[in-house]
């Protein structure tokens, strides 16, 4: 066997520090951990809980595609995210029937649609700044949102969607017990939502490290530098942008599967999953994609147990009116919190401790 | 031949262009309701230039996208709803003078406390981030959460009816066409705001130094002028005419929530991509195309009128993407 070039040997070094650094089990504890929820606590609020944090973790990684690695701001992306939840309640509800192919194939259109879209965003404000990416897809997506509410005829308006899911996955199924806990179609369907998301997941973090993430990176850090050494930035943000919206809309298609119900507010509203999205990725960490799980973790079991902290300060501390102003108006705390990381710790959690990591070894 | 009357004319054959576009609604609008959707129109798109002009001058000198426009345009609202509420007495009363003394009360006072908060905001959050466009917008952004939230600390998280001065809310019949009072003041506080704006640009040194500021900031930094003061300066006038915006709009609009600058910020966006960033006039221009357009839409086809100014937006974008004017005039 010849000898190994320099880079084989990284690559190797690489793979053999792999297993001495706390961090990969660290993930795969958090994998194990989220296999085991329904084992350990079968209630629903927390199953419902573990999927909520694992559809937002996805969904802020495909956000982070856009935002942290290619350094673009999209309001769109609960819209794209919207899509696929329409998409879904559209094939097994309003205008087809619970079977498996309508599945496979709302998962096909939402893919096919949320791309064509993302693609035309990208093509028309892309040549002018990127900056306008932004402006344009906050009115697109708040179009989006008008146009889900008005046409009520088409999209079930205000009142939403709900559908059933086919087979394995609908409520009513149950294969009997299995360790103590019955094996219902809402379980098949969280084993279902955490195996595609981990699929979605493993998938975004090749783009990202593939040779074409690297570039987009470039681009993010020096735009000029990269036009300059050859690459077409404006082909690259497109690829990535529609990359990103894609797993968005697949991720939504998700989303609906575990609700089995649709409505402007909860899967297209601006206002209420690009807030928590945008949280979400500042508070884990920009340009990370795991940051991503670490916000959502943070933010929805907060949101969770918020009502029962709120009347816990109030069992304890009946006379403290401020304090249960400041529960009542978390979002004013969570903004403030916002603000700050943006300025102090613009890398988030996972970016900062990423920066503490190598520094430690040189002390001596 | 042809070539050159397009290039002499170009000017006043796209007025022309435009003019005869905002006439085709006759053929499907009596000319009564037209007279009225058009001054609704006018009305709305001078209350929108108020909004959209800050977010234009401010991008325009300190190239800072200010998504906390929005919430500045609401706290201006809920100011004057406060103003109001004081003076519940000469709000009432049955005199011209009284209301609109108390009408430019509610505007001063809401101008300069939100103009307060504009200061505090650039010194505190935004001035960390210059030169970062996506940091500002995510900075700014988080700032619309807290001033959002600020506004359910203070005045509680429900919509409110805005009180509205008495003479006000009265309409003129001239000819059967019913024309509202509110809505000509609109028109004429919109037009009185753009000549002062103009008059300032254009006559003014400190016009001067802020459009030299827009076309090279480092050039005016070089002369010698204290740039970072005009930049807390412009963005505090930004902020007082979003609360200029925000008393005005609330009494067209007849009601104060806290979540109203979203939906605001988003006609400015629109108006500034039409008009072009960094200009005022293309903020009036756009600002007004979007009022007549979705006045005459909303009354045609009710659920489109959304879609119209967006697909506006995206034609301007196709056919001139820096927007209608050059930034600076």
């Amino acid at each position: 066997m010849a000898e190994a070039t320099p880079v084989q040997m990284f690559h190797m070094e690489e793979k053999r520090r792999q297993y001495r650094r706390a961090g990969s089990y660290l993930k795969i504890c958090v994998l194990a951990l989220f296999i085991l929820v329904p084992f350990l606590f079968p209630s629903f609020k927390t199953v419902d809980l573990a999927v909520q944090i694992i559809i937002f973790g996805a969904l802020v990684a495909s956000f982070d595609i856009l935002l942290g690695y290619t350094g673009i701001l999209s309001f769109g992306h609960g819209m794209f995210f919207g899509m696929g939840a329409y998409c879904m309640a559209f094939l097994l509800g309003k205008y087809g029937m619970p079977s498996y192919s309508n599945l496979v194939f709302g998962f096909m259109v939402a893919a096919a649609a949320s791309a064509i879209l993302a693609m035309l965003i990208s093509f028309l404000t892309l040549r002018v700044k990127a900056i306008f990416f932004a402006m344009i897809t906050l009115a697109i997506a708040e179009l989006a949102i008008v146009l889900a509410t008005k046409l009520s005829g088409l999209t079930g308006g205000e009142d939403g969607i709900s559908f059933m899911m086919p087979g394995i996955f609908s409520v009513a199924f149950s294969t009997g017990n299995f360790m103590g806990i019955e094996i219902t179609g809402k379980i098949i369907t969280y084993y279902f939502i955490l195996l595609s998301c981990l699929g979605l997941f493993l998938m975004m973090l090749r783009f990202t490290h593939s040779p074409l993430g690297r570039v987009l990176q470039a681009i993010r850090d020096n735009t000029q530098r990269a036009e300059a050494l050859g690459n077409r930035t404006f082909v690259y943000q497109s690829i990535s942008i529609t990359f990103g919206c894609v797993m968005a809309a697949l991720i939504g298609c998700l989303y609906a599967m575990w609700m089995e119900y649709v409505n402007p507010e909860s899967s297209l509203g601006v206002m209420t999953i690009m807030l928590d999205v945008l949280l979400m990725v500042i508070i884990g960490g920009m340009g990370t994609l795991y940051g991503g799980i670490i916000g959502a973790a943070f933010l929805k079991i907060t949101q969770t147990f918020l009502p029962d902290l709120q009347s816990l300060a109030k069992d304890l501390f009946p006379e403290a009116v401020l304090l249960h102003n400041i529960l009542e108006r978390w979002l004013l705390l969570f903004g403030i919190l916002f603000i700050l990381v943006v300025i102090f710790f613009p890398k988030g959690v996972i970016g900062s401790v990423k920066d503490r990591g190598p520094r430690k070894k040189n002390v001596p | 031949m042809a070539e050159t009357i397009f290039k002499r004319w170009s000017q006043e054959l796209t007025l022309a262009g435009a003019g005869i576009l905002f006439l085709l609604p006759l053929f499907e609008i009596q000319p009564k309701t037209y007279l009225t959707l058009t001054i609704a129109g006018l009305a709305m798109g001078m209350l929108l230039f108020l909004v959209a002009s800050g977010v234009s001058i401010i991008f325009g000198l300190m190239d800072v996208l200010n998504f906390a426009h929005g919430a500045l345009f609401a706290w201006g609202a809920y100011v004057g709803f406060s103003v109001f509420q004081l003076l519940m007495k000469w709000v009432e009363a049955d005199s011209v003078l009284k209301n609109f003394a108390v009408f430019l009360m509610a505007m001063a006072a809401a101008m300069i406390a939100v103009a307060v908060l504009g200061i505090i905001l650039e010194r505190v959050v935004v001035r960390r981030v210059y030169g970062n466009h996506l940091f500002q917008i995510l900075i700014t952004f988080g700032a619309t959460i807290v001033l959002v939230e600020l506004i359910r600390v203070f005045w509680g998280p429900n919509d409110e009816v805005m009180i509205v001065p008495h003479t006000f809310s009265r309409n003129w019949d001239i000819m059967d066409v019913v024309i509202s009072k509110y809505r000509i003041i609109c028109i004429f506080l919109g037009a009185i705001v753009y000549g002062v704006i103009q008059l300032i640009l254009k006559k003014t040194k400190l016009g001067t130094i802020v459009r030299a500021g827009v076309e090279d900031r480092d050039m005016v930094q070089a002369m010698g002028h204290n740039i970072y003061l005009l930049f807390t300066g412009v963005f505090a006038a930004g902020a007082g005419l979003a609360a200029l915006g925000g008393v005005a709009m609330s009494i067209f609009s007849l009601q104060v929530y806290p979540d109203m600058g979203g939906t605001y910020l988003l006609f400015a966006f629109i108006v500034v991509i039409i008009g072009g960033l960094g200009s005022v006039t293309g903020s009036l221009v756009g600002a007004l195309i979007v009022g007549l357009s979705y006045n005459y839409v909303a009354y045609l086809v009710p659920w489109a009128a959304a879609g119209v100014n967006v697909l506006i937006m995206i034609i301007i974008l196709l056919i001139r993407p820096t927007g209608l004017f050059q930034a600076g005039k």
